[in-house]
C-alpha cells in the first residue's frame, strides 16, 4: 500500500514519461494535485521509492540553463506500476456499493 | 550562491547537482530558494550512521596504536627515548633558569633592588668604605633607602657543638631595602645600628629550625657567638632566601660609628644596597649617585681612586657570573630538542614505507582516508605522550643531579624544582609538533595510491617523502654541528683554564679551615699557640710531607687585599697606590705550597718572632710595578695605613693565580704571621702529603680536634678540589653542552644512515638495473655516498652558520680561544662529516651486493 504523497509522485513520474526529472515532475503535481511540495520533498519521496524498488534513476544531459549540472531521470519499474495498480485496486474494492459519490466509474 | 553551495557541501554530489540544477532552471531565489535548501538538506542529508567521534573509537585506536608499537620496539623504544631525553633535558634546564633568572625574587617590588658599586679606573668595580656610603645615603634623592653590607663569618657557640655560619652584617635599614620583614620578632631599629650597644641579631629560618628547634621562645634570648652574648630579635620567614648574600644564616647589625677607624673612606670592604623610589630607574639613579660621588671625591681627593658609581638591579649582579652559562645551555637544549623532534620524525617516515602495504590493505578493506589519519595521529600521540613521560622521569633525576653541579652562590638555588609549568610548555611543544610532523608523512604518502601499495615491489620512490627527510635530516645535522662546536670550543677552553700555572703545586696538597674563636683566643699571643700546636701536630702525622697556615687560599675565592705603599716611590693620590692579596702565613708556606723564590729568600722561624726587623716577601708582578727596572730586594713597604710600620722586602715570588684561573694576575705580599697587626680567627691549613690528600684528611681532622674539640673544622679539600670549584661553571656547561652534542651527534648520523637505507632499499630494482647493464662498484658506491655527501653538505653549510651565531653567545664562558676559532670548528665539521659519511657507507655496501637477478625476482 503506498502513502498518498507516494502515489502523487508516482503518477506524477508517469505522466511526464520518458526523462522525467525534478522539475516537471514538480510542475505536474502544482498543476494538478494542486500542492506546492518543494523539491526537496519530491526528491525524498523519489528517493524512498528508489529504496522500495519501484523507480529507478538515471542520470541526464547537463544543459546550459541548469548551470551546467546534470538531471537526475527517474522511471517508474513494474514494480512500482503493480503496486500502483494493487492500491487503484484496493481502493475501488474498498468504496464498492457505499453511495456518497466514491463509486467507481 | 550560497544557498547552492550549502547545498553542494551536505549533500552527496549527485543529489546536489540535481537539484541545484531545478533551482537554477526554475530560477527560484529569495526566500523560497532558503525554504528549498533547507528542506533539501533535511531530507536528503547522508542518513547512514556517521563514524561517531566518540572516546571509545579514540581509546580503540590507542589501543591499536600501542599494539602497533609493541610491533615495532625498537622504533618505539627509539622514539620515547630520543623525546624523553629531550624533554627531560631540556624541563631541567628550564626548572634551574626560572627561578635563578626569570622569576622575580620574592621580595616587594623586587625590580626596585639594586646594588650600588663604585666602579674604577680599569672598569673593574669595588666595594666602598662605610663613610662614602652615608654620603650616598645622605645626598641621595633618588634611592627610596638603601643599607650597607659586609660578610661576617660568626661561629656559633651553642651547646657543645660549635658551628661556622655564614653571616652578614647589615644596616638597620637591610631588610626594609630588600623589601622582607621578618616572621616573627621585629626587624633591627635605627638605634640599634651604632656603636657601643648591645648586638642584636635575626636569624635565618633554616637556622632557626635545625640549631633552636624552630622554638619561637628564641626571640629575646641571648645566643652565643663567639664567646659572645647576642640578643635574637626575629627570625626571617621561611624560603626567604638573601640574595645579595647567597647562604646567609644569619644577620646582625653593623653597629659602625664615623669615628671608627674601619669606617674610614679608604676602608673599602663594604656593599651597598638601595630601593629606587617610585618612576626611578637604574641609569637615573647611577647617574645621580656618579655625581654626588664626584661631589664627595673633591671634598675627599686623596681619598678615592675610583672614577664612577654603577647602579645594577640586584637580580642582574647576583646572577652576572651564571647568566651566560644557563642561556647557553638554555640555547642547548632548544636545539636538542629540535634534532629530536625531527628525528622521531624522520623515525616515523621511515617506518611508513615499510607500512604501504599494511595501509593498503586497510584502505581495500574499507578505511577511509580519514580513518587512517587518524590512526597516525593517534600513534604519534602516544609516542609523545610516552616520551613526555619519559622526560619527566629524567628531569625528576636530572635536576637535584645539576642543583648539587650548580655553584652555592647561586641565586634562588632553594626554590629549583621540577617545573610543571616548564614540562606543561615543552609537553605540549613536543606534542604538537611530533603530531603535525606525524602528519607530514601522512601527506607524502597520499601519493601513493592502493594499488601501488598492494603492487609490491612497485613502491614509488617517494621523491617528496625524501625530500622531507632531507631536509629533517639536514636541519639535525646543522644543529648538531652549531652543538659539536659549542662544545669543542667549551672543551678546549677548560683544558686551556686548567693548564694556566697557577704558581704552586696543587698535587697531594690537603686544605682545610681552623678556627680560633671563644674565650680562649681572646689575645694574639693564644691564637698563635693554638696555629704552633695544629702544626706540629699535624706535622708529626705519617704522610705528612710539610705543613703552613695562612690566612686565605689561591683560587679560594677569598678577597683580602691591602693598598701598598713604597717607602721610595710616594704618591700624591695614596689611594692609587697598587694593592696586593694579602698572605699571612706561617714559615713553612711558600716551601708547602711550592712557591718559587725568584729572588732573595723567605724567612726563617726565629725570624718571624722578631718584632722589631719586619720583613716581607713581594709577588714578580707587584716587584715590577712598584720597581720596575730595580730589584725589589731591600726595599721597604707598608700596608694598612700610615700608622703601620715599614716592612724590608727579602724575596720576590713567582705569581700565584688568586682570583681565578681566568683573571688578570693579581700582585701579591707574604708577610710573617706573627709580624702582621693581628691575628685572623679563621686560618687554612694546607699540608703537603705523600700520597692522596683526601686519605689524610680523617687523621688531620682527629689531630687538631685533640688539641682543641670545639673549634669548627671546615671546607676539607684537596687544593685540586679548590681548583676545579673555581671552574665549576664551564665545567657544568662543559659537561651538558658535551652530553647534548654528542646526543645530537648520534641521532644526527642516525637520520642520515636511515634516509640512505630506506633510499637503496626503495632503489633496489634502480641499483640492480644499473649493475646489470654494467654500473662499475665504484658508481654505486659514488652514488650512494654522493647523495649523503650532498645531505651532509647543505647541512653542514647551514650549521656552520648557526655555529656563528651560536659561539657568539658563548663567548663569556670561552677562554684562551676566539668564539670562531678555525680549528674547532674545521674539527668538528670534519668529524661530523666523518661520521656522516661512515653512516652512509653501510647503506652503500649493501647497495653493491644488489645482486641484479635477486632485485627482479619478485616482478
Amino acid at each position: 500500500m503506498l502513502g498518498e504523497l507516494e502515489q502523487i509522485v508516482l503518477l506524477a513520474v508517469l505522466r511526464v514519461g520518458e526523462g522525467a526529472y525534478g522539475v516537471p515532475v514538480h510542475d505536474e503535481i502544482v498543476r494538478l494535485a494542486q500542492r506546492d511540495l518543494t523539491l526537496g520533498t519530491v526528491y525524498k519521496t523519489l528517493s524512498r521509492l528508489e529504496d522500495k524498488g519501484f523507480v529507478r534513476s538515471y542520470e541526464g544531459e547537463p544543459t546550459p540553463q541548469r548551470g551546467g549540472r546534470r538531471t537526475r531521470c527517474f522511471a517508474v519499474t513494474t514494480a512500482g506500476r503493480k503496486s500502483l495498480e494493487a492500491t487503484f485496486a484496493t481502493l475501488r474494492r474498498m468504496a464498492v456499493g457505499l453511495d456518497v459519490g466514491l463509486e467507481p466509474t | 550562491m550560497l544557498a547552492h553551495r550549502l547545498i553542494e557541501r551536505f549533500l552527496p554530489s549527485s543529489v546536489a547537482a540535481a537539484i541545484v540544477g531545478d533551482l537554477i532552471e526554475r530560477e527560484v531565489a529569495g526566500a523560497r530558494l532558503w525554504r528549498e535548501t533547507a528542506v533539501a538538506i533535511w531530507h536528503l542529508r547522508d542518513r547512514t550512521p556517521p563514524q561517531v567521534e566518540t572516546m571509545s573509537t579514540f581509546i580503540s585506536d590507542l589501543r591499536l596504536a600501542a599494539r602497533l608499537l609493541g610491533r615495532a620496539p625498537t622504533f618505539a623504544i627509539t622514539a620515547i627515548l630520543t623525546l624523553g631525553i629531550a624533554i627531560g633535558a631540556s624541563t631541567a634546564i628550564f626548572s634551574v633558569a626560572n627561578p635563578v633568572l626569570l622569576q622575580p625574587l620574592p621580595y616587594r617590588n623586587p625590580d626596585r633592588v639594586v646594588v650600588v658599586w663604585e666602579s674604577e679606573r680599569t672598569g673593574r668595580r669595588s666595594t666602598i668604605g662605610f663613610a662614602t656610603i652615608r654620603d650616598y645615603i645622605e645626598r641621595t634623592a633618588t634611592l627610596e633607602t638603601a643599607a650597607a653590607f659586609g660578610s661576617w663569618q660568626p661561629t656559633l657557640t651553642e651547646g657543645n657543638e660549635a658551628e661556622r655560619l655564614t653571616g652578614v652584617r647589615v644596616s638597620a635599614t637591610y631588610f626594609r631595602t630588600l623589601g622582607v620583614t621578618p616572621a616573627f620578632g621585629r626587624d633591627f631599629r635605627a638605634d640599634e645600628d651604632v656603636p657601643n650597644v648591645p648586638r642584636t641579631v635575626i636569624l635565618g629560618n633554616a637556622l632557626w629550625q635545625r640549631r633552636f628547634g624552630g622554638d619561637s621562645g628564641v626571640v629575646g634570648r641571648q645566643i652565643s657567638i663567639g664567646g659572645t652574648g647576642m640578643t635574637v630579635v626575629g627570625v626571617m620567614p621561611e624560603g626567604f632566601d638573601d640574595v645579595a648574600n647567597p647562604g646567609a644564616e644569619i644577620w646582625r647589625v653593623l653597629g659602625y660609628g664615623v669615628t671608627d677607624p674601619y669606617a674610614c673612606r679608604t676602608c673599602r670592604h663594604l656593599q651597598m644596597i638601595g630601593r629606587l623610589g617610585p618612576n626611578v630607574d637604574a641609569e637615573r639613579a647611577a647617574s645621580e649617585l656618579t655625581r654626588i660621588h664626584g661631589a664627595i671625591v673633591a671634598e675627599h681627593p686623596k681619598d678615592y681612586a675610583s672614577v664612577g658609581t654603577q647602579v645594577i638591579p640586584l637580580k642582574e649582579d647576583a646572577t652576572r657570573n651564571y647568566r651566560a652559562a644557563i642561556t647557553a645551555l638554555g640555547v642547548a637544549v632548544i636545539l636538542m630538542l629540535i634534532i629530536a623532534i625531527a628525528n622521531v620524525a624522520n623515525l616515523q617516515l621511515a617506518r611508513l614505507v615499510r607500512r604501504d602495504e599494511e595501509f593498503a590493505i586497510r584502505t581495500a578493506l574499507g578505511a577511509s582516508s580519514s580513518r587512517l589519519t587518524r590512526q597516525l595521529l593517534t600513534e604519534a600521540f602516544l609516542i609523545a605522550v610516552l616520551g613526555g613521560m619519559a622526560g619527566v622521569a629524567i628531569a625528576t633525576v636530572a635536576i637535584p643531579a645539576l642543583v648539587r653541579q650548580l655553584p652555592a652562590q647561586l641565586p634562588r638555588l632553594g626554590a629549583i624544582r621540577l617545573d610543571w609549568m616548564a614540562l606543561a610548555v615543552v609537553g605540549t611543544v613536543v606534542l604538537v609538533l611530533t603530531v603535525v610532523v606525524g602528519m607530514v608523512p601522512r601527506h607524502a604518502r597520499r601519493a601513493a595510491t592502493v594499488a601501488d601499495g598492494l603492487r609490491a615491489g612497485r613502491r614509488l620512490t617517494g621523491t617528496r617523502q625524501s625530500a622531507i627527510r632531507g631536509g629533517l635530516v639536514v636541519t639535525e645535522l646543522a644543529f648538531a654541528l652549531m652543538l659539536l662546536v659549542g662544545a669543542g670550543l667549551l672543551a678546549r677552553s677548560v683544558v686551556r683554564l686548567l693548564s694556566v700555572d697557577t704558581g704552586f703545586d696543587p698535587h697531594n696538597l690537603l686544605t682545610l679551615e681552623v678556627n680560633s674563636v671563644g674565650p680562649r683566643y681572646q689575645t694574639d699571643a693564644a691564637v698563635f699557640d693554638y696555629h704552633d700546636k695544629v702544626r706540629a701536630a699535624v706535622q708529626a702525622l705519617p704522610g705528612v710531607v710539610s705543613v703552613a697556615v695562612v690566612n686565605q687560599l689561591p683560587l679560594g675565592g677569598n678577597f683580602d687585599t691591602y693598598g701598598i705603599v713604597a717607602q721610595d716611590k710616594p704618591l700624591a693620590n695614596p689611594e692609587q697606590a697598587p694593592s696586593g692579596d694579602r698572605y699571612v702565613i706561617s714559615a713553612d708556606y711558600l716551601r708547602t705550597m711550592r712557591i718559587r723564590i725568584l729572588e732573595g729568600r723567605t724567612f726563617t722561624e726565629a725570624e718571624e718572632r722578631d718584632s722589631v726587623n719586619l720583613v716581607t716577601l713581594v709577588s714578580k708582578a707587584l716587584a715590577t710595578r712598584v720597581w720596575p727596572n730595580e730589584s725589589a730586594i731591600g726595599k721597604r713597604i707598608r700596608m694598612g695605613g700610615p700608622d703601620r710600620p715599614w716592612r724590608t722586602v727579602i724575596g720576590v715570588t713567582a705569581d700565584v693565580r688568586h682570583s681565578g684561573l681566568d683573571a688578570t694576575v693579581t700582585q701579591q705580599f707574604y708577610v710573617p704571621e706573627r709580624q702582621w697587626f693581628f691575628s685572623d680567627d679563621q686560618e687554612v691549613l694546607v699540608v703537603r702529603t705523600r700520597g692522596d690528600p683526601a686519605a689524610m684528611a680523617g687523621v688531620v681532622r682527629q689531630a687538631i680536634r685533640a688539641i682543641d674539640p670545639v673549634q669548627p673544622i671546615v671546607k676539607i679539600a684537596a687544593m685540586e678540589q679548590v681548583i676545579a670549584a673555581s671552574t665549576a661553571q664551564r665545567r657544568l656547561a662543559l659537561v651538558l653542552f658535551g652530553c647534548f652534542a654528542i646526543a645530537a651527534m648520534l641521532l644526527a648520523v642516525a637520520g642520515i644512515y636511515g634516509v640512505l637505507a630506506g633510499n637503496v632499499a626503495e632503489r633496489t630494482r634502480e641499483i640492480g638495473l644499473r649493475a646489470a647493464l654494467g654500473a662499475t662498484p665504484m658508481s654505486i658506491l659514488r652514488l650512494i655516498v654522493g647523495q649523503g655527501a650532498r645531505l651532509a653538505v647543505v647541512g653542514l653549510g647551514a650549521g656552520l652558520f648557526g655555529a656563528f651565531a651560536l659561539t657568539k653567545s658563548l663567548q663569556a664562558l670561552l677562554f684562551g680561544i676566539g668564539p670562531h676559532d678555525p680549528t674547532t670548528i674545521a674539527a668538528a665539521t670534519m668529524l661530523l662529516l666523518a661520521t656522516t659519511l661512515a653512516a652512509c657507507l653501510i647503506p652503500a655496501l649493501r647497495a653493491l651486493r644488489v645482486d641484479p637477478s635477486q632485485a627482479f625476482r619478485n616482478d
